[in-house]
């Protein structure tokens, strides 16, 4: 394939050509109460070629391995008609060019488990949610597995084959009493082999008992409190709130976001480290190298409180004067690299969870991330469940906990991060142009922040 | 070999949905050109049923082979299935093709969207104005082991924008979208129209009202209330039991001014289709009359389990996804039509007096959808007051239960419906009953 693939990159007519070859390995098993609704062991291959021509990007995407110079003369082609269209050309950051590969490590490979055995897993963490209360009324349990083979090229010289393994497992319970639905959901991921996937019984008894729980939680009441995220919950919000918008690609174009995300800026309080990390193992968000072919780099976005970097892609660090991140990331052979995150974290603080909770009157214990979004400084995210938080001391659990703000007046907002630093892949993933679900990870310690606003009755 | 022969040498039944995709997009990022893509994808999916059990593989790019043992596999280590593959019979033709759109050529879209981006400008310089447009053309090809063979062609457009407005502690976005099957749908100018009004509406920022005070759903939000009752009416959550309308067919449900149907044959409309992903004709269905539940919709496994008919609502993806091969058909709406009432939207903002209207909002889809409930973030949403539009909110948060609010809190279903969200045809909807959080 090496050879083949690097003769056409010689051929080319661009500027600059790159070709991605995907071969993707992916089972999964779902049930639904006491239904399999989806079983399925399958593999499948596409491609992608992107062409620079004249500072426009042509891209084509394909299936058939034999249409690949039919499909570089094509991206060449279509990059040739918007270069006329486009003022602002794309240039791409020096990087030494690479020959390199990659193999995630799995220590049971998920291509040799039968699709029994994963079948049988699910259906023993479905049981066990399913008989665990009378008010437990359905389930959905979601195992799946994915070995993506990458083989990367392009007109520099650059080819890096990689095997990135991908194991997730979901665990959700609804609860129902007297028409009234409550779910409660564990939620995994992991860069690593079918060995991860056993033994998380406890945690299917967990999601079921908080379904249950929730149903006799009372809403939360809408208003304006201290609030303190669960490493869950604080790692979401640093990922949807502040990561996206260091995302370089946003601000390319973007003259008056650039100076409100200048680097030097403080956004935040001393204790407040955040950093993307391209490698730690066993990571769902690992990129040994990114779709572009550039290896790994941490990226440190805020440094004591202090913006010190974005996340970039070849093109956005050529734009910016940086230096390419390793962030340029594509879901799948469907789709172009664009600037994403991968293991996002902020870093452990000084306190302990007791010297957080003290001196709060009366604030909220937000916990579990049931989902989150953001559109630029707006942010809104839902919590799986909460507490609140009387004179100091967790109180009752409270449901519906949904927080908003805008991002830059809530990080200034923060005010203690705890010591106790955890790391969560879960099984969904980041959702950015249409390109969903990638893996990424976050991690955080517990973080107290003031003045957040609680949606509720 | 045929898939299908080669799936019979083992089982009992099978059957092969593959799609063609070709398409052509662009992209404008900032004012400028980004990328200009193609992109041409052979899916295929094949359902098996061996010794009762069924089977499901896919893939792209895959030799038939495999992708036959890769279903014959999963079938023996499947369940039981419920149904049987029909025969396939050709319905009622619709309307889902027009010859012009593999016909818009790189330099079509490419001046479509220098035309947004410079009207844009023209006005207001300082946005930052995005805009994506695509042309697909999509075959589709359903044979089953029972008999028969369906195809069709379908063509899609689709066309939006984005526009930024960024100012230090105050960032916001309008956008706007289009889905349409043919090219004289495609109104360009109405796109345009409607995000310049949304920008001037929102020129001020203004306080938003606390409390409950009335909420007028523009159709881009009427989404909000619409996402539990897509999962609330699937015959599988029914069955399963996380629809709360399960056992109220036939009850007053919503207001009597409420009526919902679901409708795969409407002419070009975004989901319209002459069959289902599992080959079935794809009629009207009726959800809401007057408040009452009238059905809830189904593909072949959900109506076999139920005992119910299978209405031709065997759909790939979710409820506002466009399908893929990868997924199996799973209940779920085709065209949701809302029965418009009377009134401009300008008469709404008049009748509603004092209140907020919600254009858009994030976290669609947070919160306990089973039970109804949203919680959103409004990021275009203007007050209004003395029935004058007075500028936008900012940090302002709606929250309420959908079947709540469409049972006690309608006051007034809109005159002038509007596709949004790819499936949903819908006028604005003034209700009351929901809660406004601001800062």
């Amino acid at each position: 394939m090496n050879e083949t693939i690097r003769e056409l990159l010689e051929k080319s007519q661009a500027d600059y050509t790159e070709v991605r070859w995907e071969e993707v390995f992916r089972s999964r098993v779902v049930f639904q109460r006491d239904q399999l609704i989806a079983l399925e062991a399958t593999e499948e291959r596409g491609g992608i070629v992107r062409a620079l021509v004249n500072g426009a990007w042509g891209i084509a995407i394909f299936t058939d391995l034999k249409d690949l110079p039919q499909k570089i003369a094509e991206a060449t082609h279509l990059a040739r008609k918007a270069a006329p269209h486009v003022r602002d050309k794309v240039h791409l950051a020096e990087t030494e060019p690479v020959v390199d590969r990659f193999f995630g490590k799995m220590e049971r490979d998920i291509r040799g488990v039968s699709l029994e055995e994963k079948r049988r897993l699910a259906e023993s963490y479905n049981k066990m949610i399913l008989g665990f209360h009378p008010a437990i009324v359905a389930s959905s349990v979601r195992y799946a597995d994915s070995l993506r083979r990458v083989i990367y090229a392009n007109s520099e010289g650059t080819y890096v084959e990689q095997e990135i393994p991908d194991v997730t497992l979901m665990l959700a319970a609804v609860a129902r009493k007297n028409g009234d639905v409550q779910q409660g959901f564990e939620s995994m991921g992991f860069a690593a082999g079918f060995e991860k996937a056993l033994g998380h019984e406890e945690r299917a008894q967990a999601a079921a008992k908080r379904a249950v729980d929730l149903l006799s939680a009372k809403p939360v009441k809408g208003g304006c409190y201290t609030v303190i995220l669960d490493q869950e919950l604080a790692g979401v919000f640093i990922h949807e709130a502040f990561g996206h918008i260091c995302e370089a690609d946003f601000l390319l174009r973007n003259e008056p976001m650039r100076k409100v995300m200048e680097i030097g800026k403080r956004f935040g309080v001393e204790a407040l480290n955040v950093v993307d990390e391209g490698f730690i193992p066993g990571a769902r968000g690992n990129c040994p190298y990114d779709d572009e072919g550039v290896r790994r780099n941490r990226a440190y976005l805020i440094r004591e409180g202090v913006l010190t970097g974005l996340m970039h892609s070849r093109a956005t660090a050529q734009k910016l004067g940086a230096k390419p991140t390793g962030n340029a990331r594509a879901v799948s052979w469907e789709h172009e690299p664009i600037v994403r995150m991968r293991n996002t974290f902020i870093e452990p603080g000084p306190y302990t969870f007791e010297e957080m909770l003290d001196g709060i009157e009366y604030g909220i214990y937000a916990c579990g991330a049931f989902g989150g979004q953001t559109e630029f400084e707006q942010f809104t995210f839902s919590a799986a469940y909460g507490y609140e938080i009387v004179n100091g001391k967790i109180g009752e659990m409270v449901r519906d906990v949904v927080l908003t703000g805008n991002v830059f007046q809530t990080l200034k907002n923060i005010e203690m991060i705890g010591k106790d630093f955890e790391f969560k892949g879960s099984a969904g993933g980041c959702g950015k142009g249409g390109q969903w679900p990638l893996p990424v990870t976050h991690g955080a310690p517990h973080v107290r922040i003031r003045n957040v606003i609680v949606g509720g009755k | 070999m045929d898939i299908l022969e080669l799936a019979k040498r083992k089982a009992e039944e099978a059957e092969l949905y593959e799609v063609k995709t070709e398409a052509l997009g662009v992209s404008f990022h900032g004012g400028e050109v980004e990328k200009v893509a193609s992109e041409e994808i052979l899916g295929r999916a094949l359902r098996v049923i061996v010794r009762g059990r069924l089977g499901f593989a896919s893939t792209a790019g895959g030799a038939p082979e495999a992708l036959v043992n890769a279903a014959l596999s999963a079938a023996e280590h499947g369940d039981p299935a419920p149904f049987r593959f029909p025969a396939l019979r050709p319905g009622p033709k619709a309307s889902v093709f027009d010859p012009s759109v593999p016909g818009i050529s790189v330099e079509d879209l490419l001046t479509w969207g220098e035309e947004v981006v410079a009207t844009i400008k023209r006005e207001f310089p300082e946005l930052v104005v995005n805009v994506h447009l695509s042309r697909v053309k999509s075959e589709v090809l359903i044979r089953n082991t029972s008999g028969g063979e369906l195809r069709e062609a379908r063509t899609f457009i689709s066309f939006s924008a984005g526009v930024e407005r960024i100012r230090e502690g105050d960032i916001w976005l309008v956008y706007e979208s289009q889905a349409v099957r043919r090219l004289e749908d495609l109104d360009r100018k109405g796109l345009l129209e409607k995000i310049l009004t949304k920008l001037h509406w929102g020129a001020e920022t203004v306080p938003a009202p606390a409390g409950k005070p009335p909420v007028l759903f523009l159709p881009s939000a009427v989404p909000v209330l619409f996402l539990p009752l897509t999962h609330g009416f699937s015959g599988l959550a029914v069955f399963l039991g996380t629809s709360p309308l399960k056992g109220k067919l036939g009850e007053q449900v919503f207001h009597k001014d409420f009526e919902v149907w679901d409708d795969g044959l409407i002419p070009f409309g975004p989901r319209t289709r002459s069959f289902d992903d599992e080959g079935l004709p794809v009629g009207k269905l009726p959800l809401v009359e007057e408040g009452v539940v009238r059905n809830f919709y189904y593909d072949l496994r959900a109506a076999a389990l139920s005992g119910a008919e299978p209405t031709g609502n065997g759909l790939k993806g979710g409820p506002f996804g466009d399908g893929g091969f990868r997924t199996p058909p799973g209940p779920s709406p085709r065209n949701l039509v809302v029965k418009p009432g009377e009134g401009s939207l300008e008469e709404l903002i008049r009748e509603m007096k004092e209140g907020l209207i919600v254009g858009e909002v994030i976290g669609l889809g947070q919160g306990n959808i089973q039970s109804g409930a949203f919680s959103n973030n409004v990021s275009v949403g203007f007050v209004v007051r003395d029935g004058k539009v007075v500028g936008r909110v900012k940090n302002t948060m709606i929250f309420g239960n959908a079947y709540e609010i469409l049972k006690d809190g309608l006051i007034a279903v809109g005159g002038e419906p509007e596709w949004v969200g790819g499936s949903l045809f819908t006028p604005p909807l003034l209700v009351q009953g929901v809660s406004v959080v601001a800062r």
